[in-house]
């Protein structure tokens, strides 16, 4: 599903964020990136997503080569990984829901439809009596879970998550754990970069453990 | 093409809110843009009916051939023989006395005709010419002007076509003017969409990274421009009403004293789809460009 061949990311002012990296990710996998902050887990994550590009080697997602993938090809790659983003990246003039139904909005969906899949995820995540509520009336927490409703109510095959639960209390954080649990068991394939080790003994999977740019296996 | 619809339909509605959350922002561009659309309205209309009075008046060309008034019996015979010439498709006599009557009657002169000791007019044929042509005209009249007995003529297709030529040049004026205010309509509505791009950054940010290609995130944009642009064609259609409703007296009035039923008419149907139409087309043009222009701008910032 993802394979990374010698890939290098270098940011300007030469900050090299990724070097030589070389992994595979199968499809249906669960696998967790570790690693300080810095050490390129969330330069990995925005490559596999096209949100970066690499300066050197290839990323390849599902068989296309992302790093090659021309402008206007980007966006249909998008719609079939969910993101969810250490910042949350909510949109602040809408409601819950509203930001929920969005990715649905964007790939045509009847917007009935798409409002019944946008309630149910919600409810999974615990803020369907808050509908209605703008996100910036939710705490950071429930700014998480948010995110995380929008990320899945578009079912995507691949999930990247960027620190999911680093703002939870524990019982919402095992929550959603659980949450990526049935999903990775239907099939989807997740990325997760965590600082939390107790989620990642909580669901298994395989540890890439990532330490100034490069990659190694490993256990948490 | 169900998707497509939907799209279509999603855009419309975020366009109408956008357009609804800035009510007095909205109206001031709609109100900006009627105010540059009512001027080349307002002259295209005023041609339009100046160019109707213009077709009121005799549509072939007519020659006066005033007699001398000591022109003896002779010379009149003469000028009536060369009347009957096959290059005159048709002359009337027109007597001294009947020419003061039809001057008294048509244009209210009763009293200062009805003052004259003696009439000052002279005896005339109104005399219409096979040929059209201006040049043909041109020496007809003069031919009969040399005629002995005859003081003077007066091609009266003149001043009709001095008007044609007058309107004419109105018209290119008009339609040089309206591009002019073609390009004013798309820079309002680009600047208005291009605050509005800037200040929904986020929004076009976060769409991008969950898959919204540019052309999802372009459209509500360019409803909301072909919108600004419907209303600154109907703002317009508003001006050039109430310009209308004040005018008409006085052009009436004005008409009158000439002996005229002469009325403004107000643009047809069809007129003012066509203006409602290009006005909207106008407006997303310009948010086209501005979209197009800010998305890169946007994109380079990230």
């Amino acid at each position: 599903m993802i394979s990374f061949s010698q890939v290098t990311k270098r940011y300007p002012g030469g900050h090299e964020a990724l070097s030589g990296v070389d992994l595979s990710i199968e499809k249906g996998e669960l696998v967790f990136l570790t690693g300080h902050s810095g050490a390129g887990k969330s330069t990995l994550l925005k490559l596999v997503a096209a949100i970066e590009r690499p300066t050197g080697g290839v990323v390849s997602v599902s068989g296309q080569n992302v790093g090659r993938l021309p402008q206007r090809a980007i966006p249909y790659l998008r719609r079939n990984i969910g993101l969810i983003f250490q910042d949350h990246k909510l949109l602040f003039d809408r409601n819950v829901i509203e930001n929920v139904v969005l990715p649905l909005d964007i790939a045509g969906l009847d917007r009935r439809e798409s409002l019944k899949r946008a309630r149910a995820v919600i409810d999974k995540v615990g803020l369907l009596k808050r509908e209605k509520a703008n996100p910036i009336s939710l705490s950071g927490g429930e700014q998480q879970r948010l995110c995380i409703a929008r990320a899945l109510v578009s079912r995507p095959a691949l999930l990247l998550a960027d620190e999911p639960t680093g703002n939870l209390d524990a019982g919402y954080a095992a929550d959603i754990m659980a949450m990526f649990r049935d999903f990775h068991q239907v099939g989807t394939t997740l990325v997760i970069a965590t600082h939390d080790d107790r989620a990642i003994a909580a669901l298994g999977g395989r540890t890439l453990r990532l330490d100034h740019g490069k990659v190694e296996e490993g256990s948490a | 093409m169900i998707g497509w619809l939907r799209h279509q339909k999603h855009a419309f509605t975020a366009a109408l809110r956008r357009l609804g959350a800035q009510p007095v922002a909205s109206l001031l561009t709609a109100l900006a843009m009627g105010v540059a659309i009512s001027l080349p309205g307002g002259l295209f209309l005023a041609l339009g009916n100046l160019d109707r009075l213009a077709g009121d008046l005799p549509a072939q060309p007519e020659i006066s051939v005033f007699l001398d008034t000591g022109a003896s019996s002779v010379q009149k015979q003469a000028i009536a023989e060369r009347l009957r010439q096959p290059d005159i498709a048709e002359a009337r006599y027109v007597p001294k006395d009947e020419a003061l009557a039809a001057l008294s009657s048509a244009q209210d002169l009763a009293d200062i005709t009805a003052g004259l000791t003696q009439n000052p007019l002279p005896n005339a044929w109104v005399v219409r010419p096979q040929t059209m042509s201006r040049e043909e005209l041109v020496r007809v009249a003069g031919a009969l002007g040399k005629l002995p007995g005859v003081a003077e003529t007066h091609l009266d297709s003149q001043w009709a076509d001095r008007l044609q030529a007058a309107l004419a040049i109105g018209r290119t004026g008009v339609w040089l003017l309206a591009g002019l205010f073609a390009v004013a309509l798309v820079a309002i509505s680009g600047n208005a969409i291009r605050a509005q791009v800037l200040a929904r950054r986020d929004e076009i940010l976060v769409s991008r990274l969950i898959g919204a290609t540019d052309r999802y995130i372009r459209r509500p944009f360019l409803y909301v421009g072909a919108l600004q642009g419907l209303l600154g064609g109907l703002a317009a259609g508003g001006v050039l009403a109430i310009a209308g409703v004040i005018l008409r007296a006085p052009v009436e009035q004005l008409a009158g004293l000439y002996g005229s039923a002469f009325h403004l008419l107000p643009p047809a149907t069809i007129e003012i789809v066509a203006v409602l139409g290009l006005t909207a087309l106008f407006g997303w043009l310009g948010a086209w460009l501005s979209v197009t222009r800010a998305l890169r701008q946007v994109e380079a910032a990230r």
